[in-house]
């Protein structure tokens, strides 16, 4: 198999994104004789450089269509293992701008001192590799490589610290992943058993096609590629591994996990339903349907009972991941990649504001916040404004909007249940996030909290709450990226 | 220019929130009450010129108000027709316009909002809740006031809901921040359930107007006022039950107003004049110019359910307020009752019941203030709203201010000559005459039981008025400190007062113009 043009720019990003997590990897290790805060500014730029470019590339052919890969098919168009189209594009988007937005968290100072920096970027820019393949990839193969490619060096990152915590979350996560991915690969081969081949669209026109005895053991391969799905991105009732590893790892790695791991895992899920294992009509559209109810519920009632900020924001991920599930059952990709994007922005700074104040008081509870409006008005502002954004309510229109999307796009499916489970849960998240604000408008406050923010913190804060204000002002932005 | 006064209407409060906020504390903390006095002032008079200017524009010529002469016409107002419009693409993918569009029913209530916030904040200069922090409260009621004009002038589905929204989280900090502060746990209790159950309502909202759009493609007011959505079962009716069930939760009905006694009674003063003003009418002005209109045949299946459940609103409330020994809570309970003589007029589909309505709205949200603020003067002088504790005769010891208190509570009851009474009596007379497509039987039997429920209201304004203002003075003496109406306490007073008069002798101005839409 030659490779044609087409192919070399259709993978051009992971390309250059794998070229540069060994470049940042051999810098770290080959140059020991630079300073410390030399060596990370050069990692953390070209790190940058290497994201930046996957950003340009991708706005530059925003509209493109490079099926590559491809090989004749003996009746109907061409199989291709790795499509890059308009929604290939939008998902790239938001995986990389989570990405930058990582780095820029882990800069000089930020960055926990005992975490080797060149393994860091090196693991980062892996695992964004096999993510950017993953929302790319068209056969199942590739799918479950891409998929291991994003989850290894995931579990790598949380045990960086090599403290007890860190390495019982990265057990935690590496045990799940392996279970999960043994039960994928088993309906895969299913899969592969019924319709004879690993290419989605092939396995797509074949499932409709099948006599019913065998539908059902399709059916039931479906289903445990979906459950393998579901442990990534910790859907309940397959979440029990997240709140211990977020809790454990450091907190620039739980935001990495929170944004590109998760992003990652609905972009697998949803390149599975929309190209059609999951047609319109089918069961497994109503199996993600329950798990999107159930994953929302859960979600949003443990987190009502946290009293740590980091462990909140774990359990209310699983809860917004149950709204991301709500549009992606009913295979509209729009909703979902826009709910990711704004998902992806506003937890960014979330975790930035939380990183901020667990570098100072490592307890993380939620008490430390009080009285920040007066004693931090811009670290408040901004961390207000983020999780309201993560509530959906004004001024938080962008979170609002994509909200009232999922609402929509299950509305117009006729799936009026799940659109009620819904609005229970936006009253539950808001009953989570709003313990939060009370605590930082409560006054006075014994021992408030007050430092000298880091600068690049304070930059990437600002960039992240500047990107969610323009988001809430136009937000077809955001529904832009899908189509 | 009247587009860009709209406009400037709902945005000039939300802008000078942030400007507020932006001040340095000391400075902000001193200058708050003044800026906030001087731009609520400024858009007070924004909305009177707003509405002058729009009446001149599109002049009701014809006087067909006095019924006297020949049949009225039975069209509905409610209808959105548009007088100043402002119509610009947003979302496109969603279909979500930027459509503010005012007419004859919208703009009424936008100048009585402009009205409240100016009073609060002029009420602020002087008097603010024992805990400070006045920038904040300001930026907030400010805040409040984009949102809720924001709700009066949209003509988009979408967009109304966005408005309802915004006014969610300032309310819940006004409660829990500036509340009674002899009970931490409940104020917090209150407010949290006063936006949880409203972000459900509005949440349960939103599925219907999803629902429209599903069945019609659009989320434009004017347009689905002309073109509504037929059909009284299925997906209409589901639809109307959802939007019902959410403006029913705001407004509030019974059963849904559970959230409302607390949120009253714990929220400072401005807090519960706004809630209580202008609020409660987001819910009601909804049902008026959404369900109706757009979804008429759906509404009159629901109808005389929301009828009845409003008459159970008005005798419930009524009951409740007769037991209630806090003043605060009292007031609250007697708007549970008065909400629901407005959701009957509603009900009835009538142009009287639903002129009631309108009327009852305005006439209920200046009278209730003037209640809220007189309750919050002497809870301020007793530091606390407990009927017992506070005694009675208070004619003796603050005459003006249990003079006023007198006068609101009888604004309150309906009497004739005051603003209470237009709206009631209407309501009733549209409940003698309900829609023709209405069972007539069913609304003359909930008729009489409101009229009952009016006497309730009666008693037990006539009981507060005994149990607090009457008594022999010798066996409670007058606490030396506490002042009778001070100076800024009679200038926001006067307004309110002086308004209840002219709408309870001059309701015609305001009848005409929405008989003739």
């Amino acid at each position: 198999m030659t490779l044609t043009w087409t192919d070399w720019q259709a993978i051009a990003v992971p390309l250059v994104l794998a070229i540069g997590a060994v470049a940042v990897l051999l810098i770290d290790s080959f140059w020991k004789s630079a300073s410390a805060e030399l060596r990370h500014t050069v990692v953390t730029l070209l790190t940058s450089a290497v994201i930046l470019f996957g950003l340009v590339f991708v706005w530059a052919q925003r509209g493109g269509f490079k099926p590559a890969f491809c090989r004749p098919a003996v009746e109907g168009p061409a199989e291709c293992s790795f499509v890059f189209e308009p929604l290939t594009a939008g998902l790239w988007a938001v995986l990389l701008i989570g990405g930058l937005g990582v780095v820029g968290l882990s800069s000089y100072r930020l960055l926990a001192a005992d975490v080797p920096i060149g393994e860091y970027h090196f693991l980062l820019l892996s695992a964004l590799t096999g993510a950017t393949v993953l929302a790319g990839a068209r056969d199942l193969a590739t799918l479950v490589i891409a998929l291991e490619v994003v989850s290894l060096p995931s579990f790598a990152m949380v045990g960086l610290r090599r403290d007890r915590r860190g390495s019982e979350g990265a057990m935690k996560a590496f045990l799940v992943s392996v279970l999960s991915t043994a039960v994928m690969l088993f309906g895969i081969s299913y899969l592969y058993g019924v319709t004879g081949s690993l290419y989605l669209t092939t396995v797509a026109n074949r499932l409709s096609g099948l006599d019913p005895d065998l539908a059902r053991v399709a059916f039931a391969a479906g289903l445990f590629v979906i459950v393998g799905f579901a442990f990534k991105i910790a859907a309940v009732p397959f979440h029990g591994w997240l709140p211990d590893t977020y809790v454990g790892a450091p907190v620039e790695v739980t935001t990495f996990l929170a944004v590109v791991s998760k992003s990652a895992g609905v972009a697998g899920l949803l390149v599975l339903v929309t190209t059609g294992i999951a047609p319109d009509g089918s069961h497994l559209r109503i199996v993600v349907a329950i798990l999107a109810a159930v994953t929302m519920t859960v979600g949003n009632l443990a987190a009502l009972r946290q009293v740590e900020a980091v462990r909140l924001l774990a359990w209310s991920s699983i809860g917004q991941v149950g709204f991301l599930l709500a549009p992606l059952a009913v295979g509209d990709a729009q909703a979902v990649v826009g709910y990711l994007a704004a998902y992806v922005v506003v937890t960014l700074g979330a975790f930035g504001a939380v990183a901020v104040v667990q570098r100072h008081r490592p307890a993380g509870l939620l008490t430390d916040y009080r009285g920040m409006v007066r004693s931090e008005p811009g670290l408040a502002a901004a961390l207000i404004f983020f999780l309201v954004v993560l509530a959906g309510l004004p001024p938080g229109l962008a979170g609002l909007f994509t909200k009232f999307a999922a609402f929509q796009a299950v509305i117009d499916a006729h799936l009026g249940w799940l659109a009620i489970v819904m609005a229970l849960n936006v009253m539950i998240g808001l009953a989570v996030y709003l313990r939060w604000v009370a605590e930082l408008f409560r006054l006075p406050a014994d021992d408030p909290f007050s430092v000298d923010i880091e600068t690049p913190a304070v930059t990437m804060i600002s960039l992240f709450a500047a990107v969610a204000a323009v988001l809430s002002v136009l937000p077809s932005v955001l529904f832009a990226l899908g189509t | 220019m009247s587009q860009s006064l709209l406009i400037a209407l709902v945005a000039i409060p939300a802008l000078t929130a942030v400007v507020l906020w932006a001040l340095p504390v000391v400075t902000g903390e001193r200058v708050a009450a003044i800026v906030g006095s001087i731009v609520s002032g400024l858009l007070l008079v924004g909305s009177v010129v707003l509405w002058w200017d729009m009446g001149r524009l599109h002049c009701p010529c014809t006087f067909v108000g006095t019924s006297t002469f020949g049949p009225l016409p039975r069209t509905l107002p409610g209808k959105l027709s548009p007088l100043v419009d402002i119509d610009v693409s947003w979302i496109p993918s969603l279909d979500v316009r930027f459509h503010l569009a005012i007419d004859g029913i919208s703009m009424p209530l936008i100048t009585l909002t402009t009205l409240l916030v100016f009073v609060c904040c002029v009420y602020s200069l002087k008097i603010t809740p024992r805990i400070g922090r006045v920038r904040s409260l300001i930026a907030l009621l400010l805040v409040i006031e984009t949102g809720v004009i924001g709700t009066f002038a949209a003509a988009d589905l979408v967009l109304f809901f966005v408005f309802f929204e915004v006014v969610l989280i300032p309310m819940w900090l006004v409660i829990d921040i500036w509340g009674d502060d002899h009970d931490r746990a409940g104020r917090r209790r209150a407010a949290t359930t006063f936006v949880l159950m409203t972000v459900f309502g509005s949440a349960l909202m939103l599925l219907g107007f999803l629902l429209i759009h599903r069945q019609t493609g659009t989320f434009d007011l004017a347009f689905l006022g002309q073109h509504p959505l037929k059909g009284g079962h299925g997906i209409p009716l589901a639809a109307a039950v959802l939007i019902a069930v959410g403006l029913a939760v705001k407004m509030p009905l019974w059963p849904l107003h559970i959230w409302l006694p607390d949120a009253h009674a714990k929220a400072p003063t401005v807090g519960s004049v706004l809630l209580a003003g202008v609020l409660l009418k987001l819910g009601s002005y909804g049902m008026i110019r959404i369900l109706l209109p757009v979804l008429p045949d759906a509404t009159a299946t629901i109808a005389p359910y929301l009828a009845g459940f409003s008459v159970v609103a008005i005798i419930a409330g009524s009951l409740a307020c007769l037991a209630q020994t806090d003043v605060k809570r009292l007031i609250a309970y007697s708007s549970v009752g008065h909400m629901g003589f407005i959701g009957l007029g509603i009900a009835t589909m009538s142009p009287e019941g639903l002129n009631g309505a309108l009327y009852a709205n305005l006439a209920h949200g200046i009278i209730t203030g003037l209640l809220f603020f007189l309750a919050g003067a002497i809870k301020d002088r007793h530091d606390t709203s407990d009927l017992r504790t506070i005694g009675r005769a208070l004619y003796a010891r603050l005459p003006r201010i249990s003079g006023l208190l007198t006068y609101a509570c009888l604004a309150s009851l309906g009497l004739p000559g005051l603003a209470g009474f237009w709206g009631e009596m209407l309501i009733l007379l549209g409940a003698y005459h309900p829609a023709d497509w209405l069972p007539r039987s069913t609304f003359i039997v909930l008729m009489a039981i409101a009229g009952l429920g009016a006497v309730l209201t009666a008693a037990y304004f006539l009981r507060l008025i005994r149990d607090l203002c009457q008594g022999d003075p010798a066996e409670y003496p007058a606490t030396a400190f506490a002042v009778d109406l001070s100076r800024i306490e009679l200038v926001t007073f006067a307004p309110l007062v002086l308004l209840t008069v002219v709408l309870g002798l001059w309701p015609f101005t305001l009848l005409n113009e929405w008989w003739v839409v």
